[in-house]
């Protein structure tokens, strides 16, 4: 196998005396979805806000194509092709939903405003370009119809719809799902479920967090593990479903959490 | 009649000028929640560049406003970066830079006073001394160039924030800065831009007014109190609101001057009482946010 596209070593991060992740090692290849699980407080949420530069790691290094990306900004990671989904739905209220998608696409697609100002046509094309790029994404994701309006007209379900879009607009390589599935109708899943297959299918690399594991079981290749910060397993959903560790992890968690 | 048409000219005229003010601190509240004092003293700033420019070196009138209004870009950009990233990336609170700029406000009249001294500097009138009329209406020549160039300047603005990726942007900083962040824009960046911008408008401002006021060293003051006002007036959410602000203003000043029987020295308290009066009792500022659009 070539590569990763990303690669995570002994990533570590400590809330005071708390320690939310310890000594994680992952891999994602382009292409490929990777399903983190693990009961509530496990660290996965914070794996990503590491990984998309929402907060810099405590130790560990991460590598995104190459290159070291730990602790950078992360305007900068989104320009290198990280996108993510928020596990609480952030969209940008009072904007409308092309206007939400097109600010996803800000860094790629933006012409210099003095070029604008100017009158360049190749800066008015790249401002069209992005609209008419907007309503072909909202499209993939079924929103085609309501692009006009506002963010607050829509359903839970819907907002994690946009939030997809949006993600998507920044032509990731890397897509990351915190969550994509909790609040929805089963209808709602399926569909999620499908455009995550989609985006996978062209060749970017999904790291998809999930409390549900039927859902997730469903999607990923692969499955890591999480429990109190630490990898307690990694491997084929069907072996990881029957490790004993993994079991003991989710017995000793709220039930529901499991769905196994 | 004629003498109400004589007053709405001129009130429209130094309503675009506190517009103008407020719309400075608006790109640079907007995005950051920073409100700078200090836009009153980057119009002195330019009017004194004006002076050097236009009468001092008697450079041609669109050089010396174009040199002026790009060298104020820069004064922006270099205020940010000196004494606002500083401590934001610190992680100060927002009322830290807020009385870093204040205090940048203070260098900034005592350099003026240091350099130039208490006396006023003229500056020339864009088209020379003289009045337009146009039937009823009718004006000084500076009047009518103030009007003209700050609603082209809203415009401007209002196509900038409304229309283009960038300005989408700068909204969505506004909206949420650390979701803006996660989805690619730099907020350091967008921080930087405003602050040359609002230094930009506020020098423009500047520009403006000093043919009529003279270039001085205390001209900052009340044009950031006024421009403020306005901004309340207005309100924070929308570009249009400055304009509206401003020109509220203004008709008030001037209608309080005219017509109520109240001494001029008291009419200068117009714009305090509207600035209470509004925070009281509509503290967002008469036009709220915009409805959203595709
Ligand atoms: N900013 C923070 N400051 C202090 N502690 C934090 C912070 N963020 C997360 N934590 C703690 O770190 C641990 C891991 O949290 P995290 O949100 O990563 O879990 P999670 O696996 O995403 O959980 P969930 O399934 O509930 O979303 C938790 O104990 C949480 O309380
Ligand atoms: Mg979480």
């Amino acid at each position: 196998m070539n590569a990763p596209l990303l690669r995570a070593r002994a990533l570590t991060k400590r809330f005071g005396g708390l320690t939310a992740v310890a000594d994680l090692d992952l891999e994602v290849h382009a292409g490929e979805i990777l399903g983190v699980i693990g009961p509530n407080g496990a660290g996965k949420s914070t794996t990503f806000n590491m990984i998309a530069g929402a907060t810099a790691p405590t130790a560990g290094s991460i590598d995104f194509d190459g290159a070291p990306i730990a602790g950078r900004p992360p305007h900068e990671i989104a320009a290198r092709g990280i996108m993510r989904t928020f596990q609480h739905n952030q969209p940008f209220a009072g904007l409308s939903l092309a206007e939400n998608v097109m600010v996803g696409m800000h860094t790629r697609f933006s012409a210099p405003l003095w070029k604008l100002i100017a009158g360049s046509r190749a800066a008015q094309r790249a401002e069209r370009d992005a609209r008419a790029r907007a309503e072909a994404l909202l499209d993939f994701v079924g929103l085609a119809e309501q692009r006009a309006d506002d963010v607050g007209t829509l359903s839970f379900g819907q907002g994690r719809l946009l939030e997809i879009a949006r993600g998507l607009a920044g032509e990731p390589r890397l897509m990351l799902f915190d969550e994509p599935a909790a609040g929805l109708t089963p209808a709602e899943c399926e569909r999620v479920a499908a455009i995550i297959r989609d985006i996978a299918a062209r060749g970017i690399a999904v790291l998809l967090i999930e409390h549900d594991m039927r859902f997730l079981m469903a999607l990923a290749e692969r499955v890591a593990v999480l429990n109190f910060g630490r990898k307690i397993a990694e491997g084929a959903p069907a072996a990881v479903r029957a490790d004993p560790a993994v079991l003991a992890a989710y017995l000793g968690s709220p039930a529901g959490d499991a769905h196994a | 009649m004629r003498d109400f048409l004589e007053l709405a000219v001129s009130a429209t005229a130094s309503g675009c000028v506190y517009a103008l003010v407020a719309l400075a601190y608006l790109v640079m509240t907007r995005p950051t929640g920073i409100i700078n004092f200090a836009v009153g003293e980057w119009a002195a700033v330019a009017a004194f560049g004006g002076f050097l420019t236009l009468t001092h070196a008697e450079w041609p009138y669109a050089a010396g406003i174009a040199a002026v209004t790009a060298a104020m870009f820069a004064v922006g950009w270099a205020t940010e970066r000196l004494t606002v990233r500083p401590l934001v990336e610190r992680g100060a609170p927002v009322l830290a830079p807020i009385l870093a700029l204040l205090g940048m406000l203070v260098v900034f009249r005592e350099l003026i006073s240091v350099g130039f001294g208490p006396d006023p500097r003229p500056l020339p009138q864009a088209f020379g001394f003289g009045r337009l009329e146009i039937g009823l209406v009718a004006g000084s020549y500076q009047s009518f160039f103030t009007i003209g160039v700050v609603l082209g300047l809203f415009a401007l603005t209002w196509w900038f924030f409304e229309r283009t990726l960038a300005g989408r942007a700068f909204e969505a900083v506004a909206i949420d800065r650390r979701a803006a962040a996660l989805m690619g824009i730099d907020l350091s960046r967008v921080t930087a831009l405003s602050f040359a911008g609002g230094a930009a408008i506020a020098g423009v401002a500047g520009l403006l007014v000093a043919p009529n006021t003279s270039a001085h060293y205390m001209m900052g003051l009340p044009l950031a109190v006024q421009g403020f006002t306005a901004l309340v007036i207005g309100g924070v959410g929308r570009v249009e609101g400055a304009l509206v602000g401003g020109l509220i203003l203004a008709f008030a000043e001037q209608l309080t001057v005219r017509y109520a029987p109240v001494p001029p020295g008291l009419a200068m308290g117009v714009p305090l009482v509207l600035l209470i009066l509004f925070l009281l009792v509509r503290p967002t500022g008469l036009l709220a946010a915009r409805e959203a659009r595709a």
